[in-house]
């Protein structure tokens, strides 16, 4: 449940994977949750994910030369995979045919053209490095210039490190005066390459890696991978496990969406909210604190059950406290959604219809607050959920006043599960004997959760030796931030970090500068010596 | 250096957002930096002190380089967690450079995944000139 291993995959050629995935849509697979790239030593297999929205998952699997990595371009058929063939083709050097070169997506620009793709299982980490120090440098030139077409559009680079922005991403925006004419991504800023670094590890010594990819979901992504390597093993973890990982799980989606709606009024301009809700969430804290020894990084869960125990009483103490932590958010935004300087403020601000969202392939709040009860904790249920009562919340429609909603009724809801955790957790011991440091037989599995920001993937293949041989990550801002570049089309600049926010991503830079075309709706990239040349043709000109 | 209004610019190299949202949380009422003064300010201009959160990864180690540059002298720069220090986990890493002394001078380093609120607030109170107990 929530993950499985993967015994059946449908297997396919390139030319007729259009054909497949039309077929598989058209029978409800509509949601394609990722596509992997897995390094098979003589030739790569790329896997696409599809799900519905019943929790039923297929998996298509082409296989391709590495010396002729090619695939047809799904996205005039899917929107939403256009991110992710951008990160495989990148990691992977994957082409795709009729997907435009945008250049560099994930990785730095200074990356050279002529080196391996790093996802490649003979690349070693410290080749990679030797590349990119080889590189005069990786800086970031961001310019601003008018675009050609009309004198009044500009492009405007926002970030990497701008005051709007607490993590480095950045934004090309193209604006006629204050509207938001069309908005370019790039990510890449944060890129570790924690994905080839879990490949030299052991599995128990991953759970502490991948617990890093994030520090805000940190125990949902180290239990989705865990949940991937259980299933590997055939191993059911003591059902006192499955309701204390619950429990952590859930604090963890208040403690999060607390920290969201505390920085949407810091954006909006109402520090109070801002200081307010964050005062609050500090008694979360403290219980993540008590409970695992850490605020951020819990390391509660490990392969077979969690690390440590919780007793009965101090389970019904956090049920009291997270209820009245629950009690006094609640009580302060619901004064706070019924004044109208932030309704006016935030309805309608960035605001898109469920066509989009599903077009998109977004998850989580941002799905629901369309209209879609997507929730993975229903639809394929993991841990203790299956076994507690609660709501999906949903709105009827997508905008920052919806997803302030959305999120706080989450809140109640998680409130409401550990309520019932308390009640109904069963006694027994949750702590494995010893932890695990064996061999994992060869196959491969997925897994899935319900983070606080939307679904979480993970895939894991493993091949008989003590460390996984791939394992891939699809967090859940991938996905959304594609509907956030296409909302910012329209919108105004004071709305921007509004708007960013409230989709809740984390994307990075890009240094180049992009003209925009808007007669053909086409983009294209300027060198720095295309630029200088340009100013120059300029001077001339005058 | 002003030593009783210290402003901070905060900077992410590359970090999980767990040291981030841990200096974020500083600033809100249970710690509470503002009330000795210290203000998160959102230009390097303005600034004291650098806040460095996270490993450099390769895309941001020349803005960091920028950013410093940027500051105004005397400034000090603050290696926040383990990440920012060295590396820590991700120093093997093929797409990060290591600890932020590998592009700038570091004065001082504070070691934690992620670092307690209470221990950054307790460096800047040791650069106020307060020992131990609050005595200076």
């Amino acid at each position: 449940m929530g993950s499985a291993k993967i015994q059946a995959k449908h297997q396919v050629i390139p030319s007729e994977l259009k054909q497949r995935l039309l077929s598989l849509l058209a029978q409800g697979f509509s949601h394609l949750i990722a596509i992997t790239a897995v390094d098979r030593g003589d030739h790569l297999e790329v896997l696409y994910h599809l799900g519905d929205l019943n929790g039923r998952v297929e998996h298509l699997s082409a296989e391709i030369p590495k010396s002729n990595a090619v695939l047809p371009d799904i996205s005039p058929l899917l929107p939403g995979s256009l991110f992710y063939e951008r990160e495989i083709s990148d990691l992977f050097g994957v082409k795709f045919e009729g997907l435009d070169s945008q250049g560099r997506f994930i990785l730095p620009d200074c990356y050279p053209k002529e080196a391996p793709p790093p996802l490649l299982r003979e690349v070693k980490p410290e080749s990679v490095k030797e590349y990119i120090s080889q590189a005069q440098s990786c800086e970031v030139q961001a310019f601003t210039q008018p675009a050609p077409l009309s004198p009044e559009s500009v492009v405007v680079p926002f970030g990497p490190y701008h005051p709007a922005l607490k993590e480095p991403e950045h934004i090309s925006l193209v604006v006629e005066g204050e509207v938001i004419k069309k908005a370019f991504l790039r990510i890449g800023f944060v890129h570790r390459g924690i994905e080839k670094a879990a490949e030299s590890r052991t599995y128990l010594r991953d759970i502490f890696l991948l617990e890093r990819v994030c520090g805000i979901c940190s125990t949902h992504h180290a239990w989705t991978f865990v949940e991937a390597v259980e299933k590997l093993l055939d191993l059911g973890p003591p059902k006192r496990a499955l309701y204390l990982r619950t429990l952590v799980a859930e604090l963890e989606r208040m403690h999060s969406h607390s920290l969201w709606l505390g920085l949407v009024g810091y954006w909006m301009g109402f520090e109070t909210m801002f200081m307010w809700v964050w005062g609050m969430r500090e008694a979360i804290m403290d219980i993540l604190e008590e409970i695992t020894g850490n605020r951020v990084h819990k390391s509660f869960v490990t392969i077979g059950g969690v690390r440590r125990d919780v007793s009965d009483e101090a389970v019904k103490g956090i049920a009291r406290r997270a209820a009245d932590f629950e009690k006094s958010v609640s009580r302060v935004l619901e004064e706070i959604v019924s004044v109208d300087e932030f309704v006016e403020r935030t309805r309608d601000i960035g605001s898109y219809s469920l066509k989009q969202a599903r077009k998109y392939v977004t998850v989580g709040p941002v799905r629901r607050a369309a209209g879609d009860p997507y929730d993975i904790r229903k639809i394929e249920p993991y841990g203790a959920y299956g076994e507690l009562e609660f709501e999906v919340v949903t709105a009827d429609r997508g905008d920052v006043y919806n997803l302030v909603l959305v999120r706080l009724k989450e809140l109640q809801e998680s409130a409401r599960i550990i309520q019932q955790i308390a009640e109904k957790i069963p006694s027994g011991n949750p702590v494995p004997q010893r932890y695990f440091m064996g061999t994992v037989r060869e196959s491969e599995a997925y897994a899935r959760t319900e983070a606080p920001r939307g679904e979480l993937f993970y895939y894991v293949n493993s091949n008989n030796t003590h460390t996984p041989y791939r394992v891939k990550i699809r967090t859940p801002t991938l996905p959304n931030i594609q509907l956030a570049a296409s909302i910012l089309e329209g919108a105004t600049l004071s709305d921007l970090p509004l708007i960013v926010t409230s989709i809740d991503p984390c994307f990075s830079c890009m240094d180049r500068i992009q003209v925009y075309n808007a007669a053909t709706n086409t983009s294209r990239t300027l060198t720095l010596e295309d630029l200088l040349a340009e100013v120059k043709k300029r001077r001339v000109r005058k | 250096m002003r030593r009783k209004s210290l402003w901070v610019y905060h900077f992410n190299s590359g970090g999980c957002n767990g040291c981030d949202i841990e200096f974020v949380a500083s600033l809100t009422p249970r710690y509470d930096i503002e009330r000795l003064g210290i203000q998160l300010v959102p230009s390097p201009r303005h600034a004291d002190v650098l806040v460095v959160t996270g490993p450099v990864t390769t895309q941001s180690a020349q803005s960091l380089r920028t950013i410093y540059d940027q500051m105004p002298e005397p400034r000090l720069v603050v290696a926040l967690g383990t990440c920012a220090c060295s590396g820590g986990i991700f120093s093997n890493c093929y797409n990060v450079v290591g600890g932020a002394e590998k592009v700038i001078p570091v004065n001082i380093k504070i070691p934690g995944c992620p670092v307690r609120p209470g221990m950054f607030l307790k460096a800047l109170a040791r650069l106020y000139g307060v020992e131990t107990d609050g005595e200076r």
